[in-house]
């Protein structure tokens, strides 16, 4: 019994200028960046390219401060899972400090952050196709 | 040609107790546990889809590992990107003028690996594996 996790959906690559980062991924590793968006709410600058079934998530602030030296690390996991709902009532059962399944930025997607007893890693779960996405048709 | 994430490295102080987590609770098999003896830590590779999570705990005091533990505790240390070809990944980033770690690949839990300077992509450890053809070793 798990929380019937498919796969890692994000690495989350954090740094104070996303951009600089997510090219020099680019240029050094041969990955496409497919994808630069600014989060809604935090105004965090945001660069993505995939690997197969995995995103890399380049996130940093809104602005950058000139001359800066550009410092990046690891930060944090997102895993796939079939069903958030069960996902979250397994961990809690098990004693897990869980937040509540919320809106992802993803359409359709919802998303809990496990707070605490995963080794150090900030992590969270997000489930596809778990809300209707707005504007829509059947 | 890098094809997708192989794994991602996470230093933890107690594989034991990280697999609490990463086995009990996710749900997620075991796929190799096995201890390095000339590296000093303990690799346990957990699978996840069509990528893994490794928990490195470091058996003793004098490693990267190990330093890597006191000064920032657990968390995230690398990414591995898998390719079919690791002897050509290092020498394309040869050819780049990448900082290397490792000059040569080397055998290591995911097959033949090596190790790009975290210099090279502003602090982000990476790896670079080709796994051998009969799995972990």
């Amino acid at each position: 019994m798990g929380v019937g996790a498919t796969h890692i959906d994000h690495i989350v690559i954090s740094s104070n200028d996303s951009g600089t980062v997510a090219q020099t991924f680019a240029d050094n590793l041969g990955i496409e960046i497919k994808r630069k968006m600014i989060r809604p709410g935090t105004s965090a600058q945001l660069a993505f390219a995939k690997l197969q079934e995995v995103i890399l998530e380049f996130a940093g602030p809104p602005e950058v401060k000139p001359g800066e030296e550009v410092k990046a690390r690891l930060w944090g996991l997102v895993v796939a899972v079939d069903d958030i709902d069960s996902a979250v009532a397994h961990l809690r059962d098990l004693g897990y400090n869980v937040g509540d399944p919320s809106k992802a930025v993803q359409p359709g997607a919802k998303i809990a952050t496990v707070k605490a007893g995963t080794a150090g890693v900030p992590f969270a779960m997000i489930q596809y196709n778990a809300l209707p996405i707005e504007g829509a048709t059947a | 040609m890098l094809t997708k994430i192989h794994h991602v490295g996470v230093v933890v102080s107690s594989a034991d107790e990280a697999m609490k987590f990463y086995r009990d609770a996710l749900g997620l098999e075991v796929t190799a546990d096995r201890v390095i003896e000339d590296q000093g830590v303990r690799g346990v590779l957990l699978q996840i889809g069509g990528s893994e999570i490794e928990l490195l705990e470091p058996t003793r005091g004098d490693t990267g590992i190990a330093r890597f533990l006191e000064t920032r505790g657990e968390g995230m240390h690398h990414i591995c990107f898998e390719s079919d070809d690791v002897d050509a990944e290092l020498e394309g980033a040869r050819q780049k003028g990448i900082e290397l770690i490792d000059q040569k690949p080397r055998l290591g839990l995911a097959g033949m690996i090596c190790f790009l300077h975290p210099k090279s992509n502003h602090g982000v450890l990476v790896e670079f594996a080709t796994p051998l053809k009969d799995g972990h070793h």
